[in-house]
């Protein structure tokens, strides 16, 4: 006997779990299909996920999701050897928190089974099927065919299924990011006493500059309940050119640095991961969110906003999902899941979204993620300023001073310095 | 600056690796062709791998699967077009927990 069911999504990450919960909730048929074993074992991400889109979803969010601390300090720093400059901003207000992704998504699909929806695990879709005219029908699994009036693609940042049907071309270099992650145990109390946190507070920090050894990209730091995650993201295509050493060896720099080790150095390292991400989403954007029967949702659908300064992909990822799953509910009451259709009540409204927005708004942040020489100058110019300014042994200079003679040592000269700061707060 | 502490020491990639759960296929997802290896000049792999899966031995590419974190960072890179690249099947390969 064919099974067919109304919507079938491809991947129980944060996108596919909100696609599938919301379906499922407003009465569809739902078959949610993961490769991993259990909800959640697949997933990595750097480490704080915006809490706003998050609400509109779920309900009772803040009190049932797996929330570890709020963010209420944000730090930027520029590193310089084992030197820094830091920035630090803090709030009482959160928007943010941290948690670890396998534990967010495994309550996601546990809220989505509540809601209806049929999850099965450990089956690794190998295509998605179209029938003689072109329209997709169901999905293949090692032979296997189950059938769906729509099906909603989530498999992530390597889009196998959209390549092979010829949606999107393989992904270059140019278009996504490596990240690589360490989880560290330090304890609940010696995380807020080392970063001046009270109990379920938490910070985020952005680090660039040597973390990375010049190469364009940046550390993270957050601090969850008990453990910190930290690590490296580095875009591939200047890594391939740029990179003198291996990137396992450059998180372990990370991890031991002169100024930051000594935060973890008692703790224990409980897992080590990596993933990739799509480096600026509008770049990896697929040229249409949506055929016969198919929408594309999360990290597949190019949605990750990066600006350098913070990175939002996990409550991008909820929302494309949850629009996806509206737009199913819709067209399958109008009886229509044509290709037109299907743009008109899911790409079209996402496009317009106040994610595609901030994902256009932000596009400069290319120039001087491209930018190597940003990565390396200017940690080190800061830095050299504060020293100068800092570091004193004789005559106190002031700070335009210390600024023309760090500029000098580092060959830039204070016209130049002046042009590139117009030109990162125009881009910005 | 000195704090008279002993400096921290690198954990080596095979026992980070040691740190991650998985459960390993016995059949290998990714194959990787290495006549096309053996011409490929910058070998970005051995350097951008996360779990170090591609290493030089005597100028020659040696692959093993096992430490894969299924970040498909050597599908994109891989200037030679060599490496075929799929997921584990039934639930094989990295188990996340932490993450």
């Amino acid at each position: 006997m064919e099974t067919k069911f109304d919507v079938i999504v491809v991947g129980a990450g944060p996108a596919g779990a909100s696609a599938a919960y919301t379906a499922a909730k407003r009465g569809l048929k739902v078959l949610l299909v993961e490769r991993g074993r259990g909800a959640g074992s697949k997933q990595v991400f750097g480490g704080r996920v915006y809490a706003a889109p998050l609400r509109e979803i779920y309900e009772g969010f803040d009190k049932e999701a797996p929330i570890h601390r709020w963010v209420r300090k944000e730090r930027v720093s520029l590193v310089d050897g084992n030197r820094m400059v830091t920035v630090e901003y803090e709030s009482d207000q959160a928007a943010s928190f941290t948690t670890y992704l396998t534990q967010l998504t495994s309550w996601m699909v546990d809220r989505a089974v509540n809601a209806g929806a049929v999850f099965v695990d450990e089956v690794r879709v190998d295509s998605i099927l179209r029938d003689g005219s072109g329209r997709v029908v169901g999905i293949d699994s090692g032979g296997e065919r189950v059938y769906a009036d729509i099906v909603i693609d989530a498999e992530g940042v390597n889009r196998l299924l959209l390549e092979k049907l010829g949606l999107v071309e393989k992904t270059r270099p140019s278009q996504v990011a490596l990240g690589v992650k360490e989880v560290i145990k330090i304890g609940e109390d010696k995380i807020n006493e080392r970063f001046s946190v009270a109990p379920g507070e938490g910070v985020s920090w952005v680090l660039v500059g040597a973390v990375t050894g010049g190469m364009p990209g940046g550390a993270f730091i957050y601090t969850n309940k008990d453990t910190v995650s930290i690590g490296l993201v580095v875009y591939l295509e200047t890594a391939v050119e740029m990179v003198e050493e291996p990137i396992h060896v450059m998180v372990e720099k990370l991890r031991t640095h002169p100024a930051l080790g000594r935060l973890w150095a008692d703790g224990d390292v409980m897992e080590y991961a990596a993933r990739l991400t799509p480096e600026s989403g509008y770049r990896y954007m697929p040229r249409k969110l949506a055929a016969h029967g198919l929408m594309v949702v999360g990290d597949a659908a190019g949605l990750l906003l990066n600006t350098g300064y913070t990175f939002r992909g996990v409550d991008y990822a909820a929302l494309s999902g949850h629009m996806a799953g509206e737009a199913a509910v819709k067209a399958l009451e109008q009886g229509d899941v044509g290709e037109e259709n299907l743009r008109s009540l899911y790409e079209k409204p996402l496009l317009e979204s106040f994610m595609v927005r901030d994902l256009r708004r932000h596009r400069g942040i290319e120039w001087f993620m491209s930018n190597p020489e940003f990565f390396k100058k200017y940690p080190a110019l800061a830095a050299g300023v504060a020293s100068k300014l800092f570091d004193l042994e004789g005559e106190a200079p002031t700070l335009l001073d210390a600024l023309r003679s760090s500029a000098k040592e580092h060959g830039l000269s204070m016209f130049r310095l002046a042009m590139d700061m117009f030109r990162v707060v125009r881009k910005l | 600056m000195s704090t008279g502490e002993a400096k921290p020491k690198l954990i080596r990639v095979e026992d980070l690796l040691q740190r991650t759960v998985y459960d390993v296929d016995h059949r290998a997802h990714i194959v990787v062709d290495s006549e096309k290896c053996a011409k490929c000049p910058k070998k970005p792999c051995t350097y951008l791998c996360p779990a170090s899966c591609y290493v030089l031995v005597d100028d020659r590419i040696v692959f093993s699967y096992e430490g894969c974190l299924e970040c498909g960072t050597c599908r994109v890179i891989c200037p030679m077009d060599a490496i075929s690249w799929n997921f584990p099947v039934s639930g094989k390969g990295v188990q996340y927990r932490f993450s």
